[in-house]
This record gives structure tokens, C-alpha cells and sequence, in this order.
């Protein structure tokens, strides 16, 4: 069935600011497993459902009313102590926030599905009862619905702001034996418990999988309305330039005094060149989000995991108030949700081997993020057993990835990048957590889309950490300006090591691929002109340049006519026709208005080396 | 973003009145639906881009997008002609992407009823323009050859594009 909803606005209201408080939801339900007694953070929880449960109702979204006032209900007995706080309970009010989610996602969607509430609001009931202080889970049999109407609903205090015939007038749903086979948006709420692959220490059955899997969506921004009065002025201040741009060409044509004009012209572009500084840097400013968006999401993710494994784990969060790019935010979830994974099934240990190591039971995961520079560092670390070199070798051995002369020559750095490898796993079977299909491969691909780079540190015995370092935007980066035979190209400064001048006379020849002695090793050569095909322009000169650039541990000498500097360029995308070029990874527009290509230092080096 | 194109089929018309923008190329004119063509300018500077077929010129600046320039002297296999004070880039919506296309003058803009588009002629030359030959007109005193550019760019055209080392 379709929404309708006359007032478009107003839903776009309900959504925006349910999402919000959904999203805070999660974060604040684990800290309260942690901390019970936190009579503050129960009020603002019992307040968010409350907010969405009156929302909801006022848009008459039945099902939601549902759910949240049920949960509500139990949220509310424990607000006032007749309940105390376990981690069943928590598994069932989590499992009911998933559906609730879903429910939004739904109506976010357009299309309000039925789904199954019955078995969440089952879950429920059984802390609602009088006795339920010390009720257990049933087995998660759908109750039947007799039983669930008989159920004695704890009558709480109702603030009046809500409409209690939600719950009266609900018309008896039919129950859906087929929930699961219904399309769902993104994920299910699994009604049912699935069989563990493996055993797992209490026999409870996991929370609903997937609650914050489908990270922020950032559809709306909000902007703090002091940025967006300083955004007015800069614009404000750009339109009295303009204006005065106008005048003196007015002036000029009238025949004015060339000198004066010129005088006038300079400052007038001193003054442009300020005003485009500043706006360019609110803007960007607008579009940073803190990387708490990405996250708030992962107590939740830990403490399922962290279940699911029978391991315990202290999740300790820095940094999260660090702001990047919007675009950078959007894309880095999923890398990092794969790091987390890893760190929690292959980098810590079962509580018992902890102590047989003289470790504490619980295992540390540190989740940081700051900024370095122009540039944010993301960091993974964890105090497991960290990674063995010699396992990985042989495991890539195993799998015919690399053969033993490679392994003799590597140095553990290198082999430690082996788990890099498409197709590479160290755990022996892969748990549904783990693994997934995607491997660090993909990560590593992720992180290099963003012109990031990911780095290890390990220590055997004592943990590892991940270290991912990225542009703090996409938009705009800093880069070199080459000339090769008159064309224009524009390399990314980040991955330029150095640059030099060379006489053609240094190049030698091996084995069919130019090199250069640089100091002591050999560096392989590209001539730019010949894998972009340029007309040959310059025949008479004996010196040109070598510009070394980097990927990971590749090296590479680009050899250009000209260099012309260092610019800050925006990126363009060349669109769908020219995306798959190979070494061009965009164009930029430089100040004359004519088109740079910029040049994808990585597709380069991968094709060379 | 949809074009608001229609594939042109000569029973399609019907006795609607169609408006085609006419251009020349080597003497020959041709006509474009002008729904399609989002505007037309004068030749400016081309970035060359390495690695593309050899009728891809290059891209250009519009107003801050970056488009791809598609010369079609060269896609239908014509003599290369020097650009004058007449070439034209027409921007065109195609497949959801603005492309430019060079060509050599652009007339006017016809009124034609869809009566008069004729199926286009059985094949006699195989030249790459019958590829993308929708139909032909036939008036009085002029011939057009009504071109569908969506035909032009094929699949396997597509990928050729970017794969072309």
C-alpha cells in the first residue's frame, strides 16, 4: 500500500528526525548495558522512542505505534526500576529497534510492506507482566495470539500528547507466516532465531543481524546556521566584487586611464582571489560531517560480534568529533566495518586463551580518528594475539597465491600485505561474520578509490592495528602541473615522491624497460609522451624531467617535458563514456578555462610494474 | 536524468509536426530532433585524451562539466576538413550523458510533418552512417537524412570507448 500522506513536508520532517534519533538510539542502548544506573541516558532513550512512538502516530503509521509503544512499555518499567536490565532484555528492545528501522526505512521507500511484528512484540510482552522481573526469553516460538491478547498490558502513565486509540482501534493483522519471503528493503529483521554455524556459549538466540549495517544515510545535511550566515556574507562580499567588476569595465570602455585600470584590475583580483578562498573553505566546511556518523554505528556491531564469538570486548572509541567530507564519510563504512570484523574474530582471543597468555579476559579494540595535516588517519587497533608472518606465508603458499622464491625475497612487511590478496583468508572455515566473500582485497580496493593507503602494525602476541590515512575531501586536491610535449597533465601531489631533472644520457636500457640509477636502487621509466601518445613537439632536447611517484611500495619515474607547478585543482569526472581510460583518473579545469587530464599515478604503476 | 527522446520511426509520427535541426557535412545535410540538442556553440579549445578512438577528439570545458567531443567527420569515415569560422559543436543529451558533436555548419531549425520521413534507402554504401540513419526526408528541394544518435552509440560502441589502448 502506498503512502498517503497529504502533507509532504511533515513526513519529510517524521523521517529526518526519526532517522536521527534512530541512529542515536543504538549508541545510547549499549552504553546503557554498560552503565544501568544512568538515569539520564534512560530518560533520553525512553524520550526518543516516546518522540518516535508520538510522531508516528500523528502520521498514522499503525505499525510503528506498534512497536514503539510496546517498547515504550518495557523501556518505561525499567525507567522506574520494576525491571532490571539484562542483556535478554537488551537483545529484545535492540530487536525491536530494528524493526522499527525497518518499518521507517519502509516509509522512507514509499511503500509501507506488512511485516511481521508479532514475533518482536511477543519478545516483549513477557517483561510487561508483573512477575517479569526475573522472566526469561521464551523460546522464540511465535506466541500464539490468544495468549498475546490476553496479555495484560501494563497501562503507563500515557502523556496525553499521544493518541491511545492507536493501539484500541489496530485492526487484527494477519499473522504472516511468510514475513520472510516478503522483499525487504535492505535487510531483515529475523524473526526467527537461524542456526549458529557454530556453538556459542549461552544458548540464546543472536539478535536480529544487520541493525546498523546500512550506514547513515546523509540524504539532509544540517548546517549550523552561523556557518550559513558566514556563507551569506562571503557571498554578499563576492556580489560587491562583481559589482565592481562591472563598473570598471564600464569605466574602461568610457576610456578611462589604462594605468589607473590596471592599478584597479590588481586589486580587484587580490580581493576575487580572497573572497573564492574563503567561500571555497565554507563550503567545505558545510559538507564536513563528524566521523561519528560512521562510528556510533559500531558499539552495536561489537557487542553482536563480540556475542556471536563468545568473546568479550571493550570497544573504545576516540576522535569521533574529527570532520571529513561527506563524500569520504559515505565511503568508508563498510571498509571499516570489515576491519572491525577482523579484529574481533582473527585478532582477539577467546577469553580463556587471553588468560592462558596472562592477558586480562576482556580484549580491547581501539577505534580512533584524527587529523594529520590535509589528511584524516583512521586507526584499528586491537590487543590480540596479532598476526604471524609465517602463517600468512604459508597460507599463501597453500593457496598458490605466491611461490616460495617470492616468499625468501620478502621482508615481513611485504608479507604481511599478502592478506591484501584477493582471495586470501587465514581462519581455517569462515564464520558467517568474517569473510562474507569480501576480503581485505576489497578493503584495500575501497581505500585506494579514495586515494587513501592502508597500512599494518603488528606485533605477534600483543595486537595489530590498521591504519588508514585519507584526503579529507574528494573534490579538490593538490596536485602538480606537467607539461609533456605542449599538452597539460596534472599529477596528484600525494603520490609524488620527488621530481628531478635528468639528462637524457642517464637513462639505460634493461631488458626492454628504460631505468634510472637513482642513488642506490634502479628505478623503472614511463615516458608519459608515449603511453599518452602525444605529438612529439621538443626533438632538440638533451634534459627532461623525471617525476617519481609512489603507490604503496612501487615506484615509478614518469618522465615529462616541463614542470609548471603546484596548483589546487577541483576533479572532474570525465562521465561514463571516457570513465575506464587507463592512467587518466579525471580532468580538472585550469585558470584559462581549458580542460588538464589528471593522470591515476596507481593505474600507471600497476600497468608497469 | 531522461532525454526526451523518442526513437524515430518513420509510422511513429504519424501526421505530427516534428522539429529537426539541419546541419551540413561535406555538402550533405542532415537533420536532428531538437529536443535532443541542448545548445550549440563555436569551436573552442579541445583537450586531447589519449587512448580513445580516433573520432573522439577530446573534451571540452562547458561552463564547468567536462564533455566528451565526438567528431563526426571522422565517425562516418569523411575527409578530415580544417575547422573555419562556420564549425559548430552541437551538445547533445545521449544515453543520459552531454556529448559535443563537430560539424560543419548548422543551417536552421525545419518544420517537417512526420508524413514525409521515409524509410531510409536499402544499403548501398556501408558507411557507419547507415548505422544511425533513421529515416530520410525528402522535399521539394532538399534531402535530409534524419540521424538517431542513441543508434551511434551501441554497446559494444560504449565499452569501445573507454577500452580502446
Amino acid at each position: 500500500m502506498a503512502i498517503d500522506c497529504e502533507d509532504q513536508e511533515l513526513l519529510d520532517g517524521f523521517l529526518a528526525e526519526t532517522t536521527e534519533l534512530l541512529e542515536k538510539l543504538d549508541d545510547d542502548l549499549i552504553s546503557l548495558e554498560k552503565s544501568p544506573e544512568d538515569a539520564d541516558l534512560m530518560n533520553r532513550i525512553f524520550r526518543s522512542i516516546h518522540t518516535v512512538k508520538g510522531a508516528s502516530s500523528f502520521l498514522g503509521f499503525d505499525m510503528l505505534v506498534k512497536v514503539t509503544h510496546k517498547t515504550e512499555d518495557v523501556l518505561n518499567r525499567l525507567r522506574k526500576v520494576e525491571l532490571t536490565l539484562t542483556s535478554e532484555i537488551m537483545d529484545v528492545i535492540l530487536e525491536a529497534v530494528d524493526l522499527v528501522k525497518t518499518l521507517v526505512a519502509d516509509i522512507k521507500g514509499g511503500e509501507i510492506v506488512e511485516r511481521d511484528l508479532e514475533g518482536t512484540i511477543a519478545k516483549l510482552i513477557p517483561f510487561l507482566s508483573e512477575n517479569a522481573v526475573e522472566a526469561t526469553v521464551l523460546a522464540p516460538v511465535f506466541a500464539p495470539k490468544e495468549e498475546k491478547k490476553g496479555a495484560p498490558a501494563a497501562t503507563p502513565a500515557e502523556p496525553a500528547a499521544t493518541a491511545p486509540a492507536a493501539e484500541a482501534s489496530a485492526p487484527p493483522q494477519e499473522p504472516e507466516a511468510q514475513a520472510k519471503a516478503e522483499p525487504a528493503p535492505s535487510r531483515q529483521v529475523a524473526p526467527a532465531p537461524q542456526p549458529k554455524p557454530q556453538p556459542v556459549k549461552e544458548p540464546q538466540k543472536a539478535p536480529a543481524k544487520g541493525g546498523g549495517e546500512d550506514l547513515a544515510d546523509n540524504s539532509t545535511v544540517r548546517v549550523d546556521v552561523k556557518r550559513l550566515d558566514d556563507l551569506m556574507n562571503q557571498v554578499g562580499e563576492l556580489v560587491l566584487e562583481r559589482n565592481r567588476m562591472i563598473q570598471l569595465h564600464s569605466d574602461y570602455q568610457t576610456g578611462l586611464n589604462p594605468a589607473e585600470f590596471g592599478d584597479d584590475f590588481g586589486k580587484l583580483s587580490k580581493r576575487l582571489n580572497f573572497v573564492t578562498s574563503e567561500l571555497q573553505m565554507q563550503v567545505l566546511k558545510m559538507r564536513m560531517l563528524p566521523v561519528e556518523k560512521v562510528f556510533k554505528k559500531f558499539p552495536r556491531i561489537v557487542r553482536n560480534l563480540a556475542r556471536d564469538l563468545g568473546k568479550e570486548v571493550d570497544l573504545v572509541i576516540y576522535g569521533e568529533e574529527t570532520e571529513l567530507d561527506r563524500s569520504v564519510v559515505d565511503e568508508i563504512g563498510d571498509p571499516l566495518i570489515h576491519l572491525i570484523r577482523n579484529a574481533l574474530d582473527h585478532g582477539l582471543e577467546t577469553p580463556d586463551q587471553r588468560l592462558a597468555a596472562g592477558k586480562d579476559r576482556t580484549g580491547t579494540v581501539v577505534l580512533s580518528a584524527a587529523h594529520e595535516g590535509n589528511q584524516i588517519v583512521i586507526s584499528i587497533k586491537d590487543d590480540g594475539r596479532g598476526i604471524d608472518p609465517d602463517r600468512i606465508a604459508r597460507k599463501a603458499l597453500d593457496k598458490g597465491l605466491v611461490t616460495d622464491e617470492q616468499v625468501a625475497a620478502m621482508g615481513t612487511r611485504e608479507i604481511l600485505d599478502l592478506i591484501f590478496l584477493p582471495g586470501f583468508s587465514t581462519k581455517e572455515q569462515t564464520t558467517d561474520l568474517s569473510g562474507r566473500g569480501v576480503g581485505m582485497d576489497v578493503v584495500r580496493t575501497n581505500i585506494r578509490k579514495l586515494n587513501g593507503i592502508i597500512e599494518i602494525k603488528n606485533e605477534l602476541g600483543h595486537g595489530s592495528e590498521f591504519i588508514l590515512k585519507l584526503p579529507l575531501t574528494l573534490a579538490i586536491i593538490q596536485s602538480l602541473l606537467v607539461e609533456v610535449e605542449k599538452e597539460v597533465y596534472s599529477i596528484p601531489l600525494a603520490s609524488v615522491i620527488e621530481t628531478m631533472r635528468v639528462s637524457k644520457k642517464e637513462f639505460h636500457m634493461i631488458g626492454g624497460q628504460e631505468v634510472l640509477k637513482l642513488r642506490d636502487s634502479v628505478l623503472p621509466l614511463l615516458r608519459l609522451q608515449r603511453t599518452f601518445g602525444c605529438q612529439e613537439a621538443y626533438t632538440d632536447r638533451d634534459t627532461c624531467y623525471v617525476v617519481i611517484v609512489g603507490v604503496a611500495e612501487k615506484r615509478i619515474g614518469l618522465i615529462v617535458t616541463r614542470l609548471l607547478g603546484q596548483q589546487e585543482v577541483a576533479i572532474k569526472s570525465l562521465g561514463k563514456f571516457l570513465a575506464n581510460l587507463p592512467g587518466i583518473g579525471g580532468s580538472t579545469i585550469m585558470g584559462d578555462g581549458r580542460v588538464a587530464l589528471i593522470v591515476d599515478p596507481i593505474g600507471l604503476v600497476g600497468g608497469a610494474a | 536524468m531522461e532525454t526526451a527522446l523518442t526513437k524515430v520511426k518513420s509510422e511513429e509520427y504519424g501526421g505530427e509536426l516534428i522539429q529537426l535541426v539541419s546541419f551540413n557535412l561535406e555538402k550533405e545535410e542532415y537533420g536532428i530532433n531538437v529536443l535532443m540538442v541542448r545548445e550549440i556553440i563555436r569551436m573552442l579549445n579541445i583537450t586531447r585524451v589519449p587512448n580513445t578512438p580516433h573520432y573522439v577528439e577530446g573534451v571540452i570545458n562547458l561552463r564547468g562539466k567536462v564533455i566528451p567531443i565526438i567528431n563526426l567527420r571522422k565517425k562516418f569515415d569523411l575527409m578530415d576538413a580544417e575547422y573555419d569560422k562556420r564549425t559548430r559543436i552541437m551538445v547533445m543529451e545521449v544515453v543520459g550523458e552531454l556529448m559535443g558533436f563537430i560539424v560543419d555548419e548548422v543551417s536552421e531549425v525545419i518544420r517537417i510533418s512526420g508524413k514525409e520521413i521515409q524509410p531510409p534507402p536499402p544499403v548501398v554504401s556501408s558507411g557507419i552512417e547507415q548505422e544511425c540513419m533513421a529515416g530520410v526526408i525528402n522535399q521539394a528541394e532538399r534531402l535530409l537524412v534524419l540521424l538517431d544518435l542513441e543508434k551511434m552509440f551501441s554497446a559494444d560502441e560504449r565499452r569501445l570507448f573507454s577500452n580502446v589502448a
